[in-house]
């Protein structure tokens, strides 16, 4: 094999062949390239876009939970002391209920709405570091920390906002209302909704919210919890900060991360990938064979020349590796266009507006990690794509190649 | 002798096998200018594909060097086509691609030589066929019979110990085709250089030494 002769030919063979061809060529190479990056970039939007969701306005980054057979978290200077840890950005307490809700919207006690709802009660200071459900109001406003009969309420809950839950719903309370609460020890409480919130997730749609004050004084409780969110700076560490609370003294609480919580919507996730990779192949898969055509015709075409070379003495695989570079050569001016073409127009549109899609606003994710196995891919796909046509022109016998 | 051909037989296999070389032996001296004619069909191209290494015969020795030819494998004969043997086929054989002085200077990228050294050695080549002055012209900015001239430098620019030609001239006008004997006829006196050239033109006799005549698969004479 004669390396310098290989690239001498490859070099020419695109400096002095068809420039339509050759445009053509990268184009498709381009596109190839386009194609892979952004099928993977879109699902990690989407996966990315799940996680954000989840992370963002149900579980924060981790959820400690009670004792198994306690119904709170009753460590109470374990509590005080989650927020001094360096890396923990804030955590919020919550009380949880079941409650019945119920809506009289002509208040004659005919025709009474009403459903089993989660209500939960925040301290808000802390809530607003670790959720964003604040920045979700679609009516009304968010609690206030002096708050006591007022009440904000999912969209599932109130009903005429487009919910997938609608015949669930309380059909249509709006800000100002005034709706019945019965909690699970009976007691019974009118509250004023005062906001109407709206996320992606449902079962946050379902949720309702009231002040920690005024829940305290229903349960006739005390700076305790039935869960505590966590929100860390470092996502992807979740595990030794868990660690860190466990060694403030909340040994045998059930603490978990987001991803372990998610169920359902992380097992999508996975299918999200799983269709991304089988996607991802197949584009690989459709270029490598386009690779393949475009040196099968250019081999066709130099046929008789192929035949030349190895009359004066080349050796086949000095001629395989020209076409195996051209091969490469067209990859790789495919991968710095495309990603030139990502990074400068795609992505910067995609961000600029990003898609509305049921499970959150999806934007283009686009890695390291999927440019460096795109690139693989690409450049593996042109390897072979230009291996094998190159391989069978430059076997023929020299006479058959001459002659025909 | 710098080659010798012993028994040389060549068999097309096919529904009817053609016997296109049927027992050769002859043997070529250093520096002689022969020329191979006979019929169309008698086997010329054949023979000189054989004796090119571009072919394997159906049975028979091609010795060189002491060396049985026909017994090298693919890579081998390869290195000896490059190092030892020169074309110019009928058709002028250049890559579209390349200019005159890449043309000419490939088969000494081939052996390793210096860019100085196979520019230098290419130029002076392309000189000595009188094309001095094409050295960045396309083939398809050349006459045939220029294209056919740089083809003879490529063949010539590894100092081969044979040059092979088959019908170099059957695409050229009466001119051209003297321009390219003459310089076959310079080469040999000049340099010594052996060439075994196929040809149908009974006129070309009065170039070569010798004339070795082929009729279906034997030698004549
Ligand atoms: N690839 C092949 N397959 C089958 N038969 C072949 C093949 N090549 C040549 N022949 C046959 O072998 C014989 C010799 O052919 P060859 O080409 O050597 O003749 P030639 O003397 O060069 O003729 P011309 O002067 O027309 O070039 C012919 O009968 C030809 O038909
Ligand atoms: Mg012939």
């Amino acid at each position: 094999m004669n390396l310098k002769t290989s690239f001498f030919l490859a070099y020419t063979s695109i400096k002095r062949g068809s420039k339509g061809t050759l445009v053509m060529t990268i184009l498709i190479m381009t596109l190839a390239y386009v194609n892979l990056v952004f099928i993977s970039s879109i699902f990690g939007g989407i996966v990315e876009a799940i996680n954000k969701e989840s992370i963002n306005n149900q579980y924060s980054n981790i959820v400690i939970e009670p004792e198994i057979d306690k119904k709170y978290i009753d460590n109470k200077d374990a509590i005080q002391l989650i927020d001094t840890v360096p890396g923990i950005i804030a955590s919020s307490a919550h009380y949880i209920d079941s409650t019945s809700i119920s809506y009289d919207e002509y208040n004659d006690g005919n025709d009474i709405k009403k459903g089993k709802w989660v209500l939960k009660s925040i301290d808000i200071e802390d809530e607003v570091k670790v959720t964003e459900v604040h920045n979700s109001m679609i009516e009304g406003s968010y609690l206030e920390s002096t708050d006591r009969d007022q009440i904000i309420i999912g969209k599932e809950i109130a009903g005429g906002h487009g919910g997938s839950l609608e015949h669930l719903s309380l059909g249509g309370v709006s800000v100002g209302d005034k709706i019945d609460v019965s909690f699970s020890n009976n007691i019974k409480r009118t509250y004023t909704v005062k906001g109407i919130f709206s996320v992606k997730s449902t079962q946050v749609d379902q949720m309702a919210f009231i002040t920690k004050k005024e829940m305290e004084s229903v349960l006739k409780v005390h700076n305790l919890a039935s869960e505590i969110l966590v929100k860390i700076d470092n996502v992807g560490e979740e595990n030794i900060y868990i660690n860190e609370i466990r060694n403030l003294g909340l040994r045998n609480e059930d603490i978990k991360r987001w991803d372990e919580l998610m169920g359902f919507t992380s097992s999508a996730s996975s299918s999200f990938i799983m269709i991304s990779l089988i996607l991802g192949i197949i584009g690989t898969i459709v270029a490598g064979v386009t690779i393949f055509i475009i040196i099968f015709v250019s081999v066709v075409n130099k046929r008789r020349q192929i035949g030349i070379l190895k009359a004066i003495g080349m050796r086949e695989s000095t001629i395989i590796l020209s076409f195996v570079v051209q091969a490469l050569f067209y990859a790789i001016v495919g991968i710095v266009l495309g990603v030139s073409f990502i990074l400068f127009v795609l992505r910067p549109l995609f961000l600029a507006n990003p898609l509305d899609f049921p499970v959150g606003w999806v934007s283009l994710k686009v890695t390291f990690n999927i440019i460096r196995i795109s690139n693989i891919s690409l450049l593996l796909a042109s390897l072979v794509g230009g291996f094998f046509p190159a391989f069978r022109g430059a076997r023929e016998s020299i006479l058959k190649s001459i002659w025909g | 002798m710098i080659i010798e051909v012993k028994n040389l037989k060549k068999t097309y296999e096919g529904r009817v096998p053609t016997h296109a070389l049927k027992n050769i032996n002859f043997g070529i001296k250093k520096g002689e200018f022969v020329a191979l004619m006979g019929r169309s069909g008698s086997g010329k191209s054949t023979l000189l594909h054989q004796l090119g290494l571009l072919d394997t015969p159906t049975s028979g020795e091609i010795i060189m060097n002491g060396n049985n030819l026909v017994l090298l494998d693919e890579k081998k004969k390869s290195e000896f086509r490059l190092k030892e043997l020169g074309y110019v086929f009928q058709s002028y054989a250049l890559l579209p691609e390349l200019t005159a002085l890449e043309s000419v200077y490939l088969p000494l990228m081939l052996l390793g030589v210096t860019k100085k050294e196979y520019i230098k050695k290419a130029s002076e080549m392309l000189d000595k066929v009188g094309l001095g002055d094409r050295l960045q012209h396309l083939p398809r900015e050349m006459s045939g019979g220029e294209q056919q001239r740089v083809a003879i430098a490529r063949a010539l620019v590894n100092s081969p110990a044979i040059l092979f030609a088959d019908e170099p001239t059957a695409n050229l006008d009466t001119e051209s085709s003297e321009v390219i004997l003459k310089l076959f006829k310079k080469l040999n006196k000049e340099i010594g250089q052996t060439i075994v050239m196929v040809t149908h033109e009974p006129d070309d006799k009065k170039y070569v030494d010798r004339v070795i005549w082929l009729k279906d698969g034997v030698i004549e004479s």
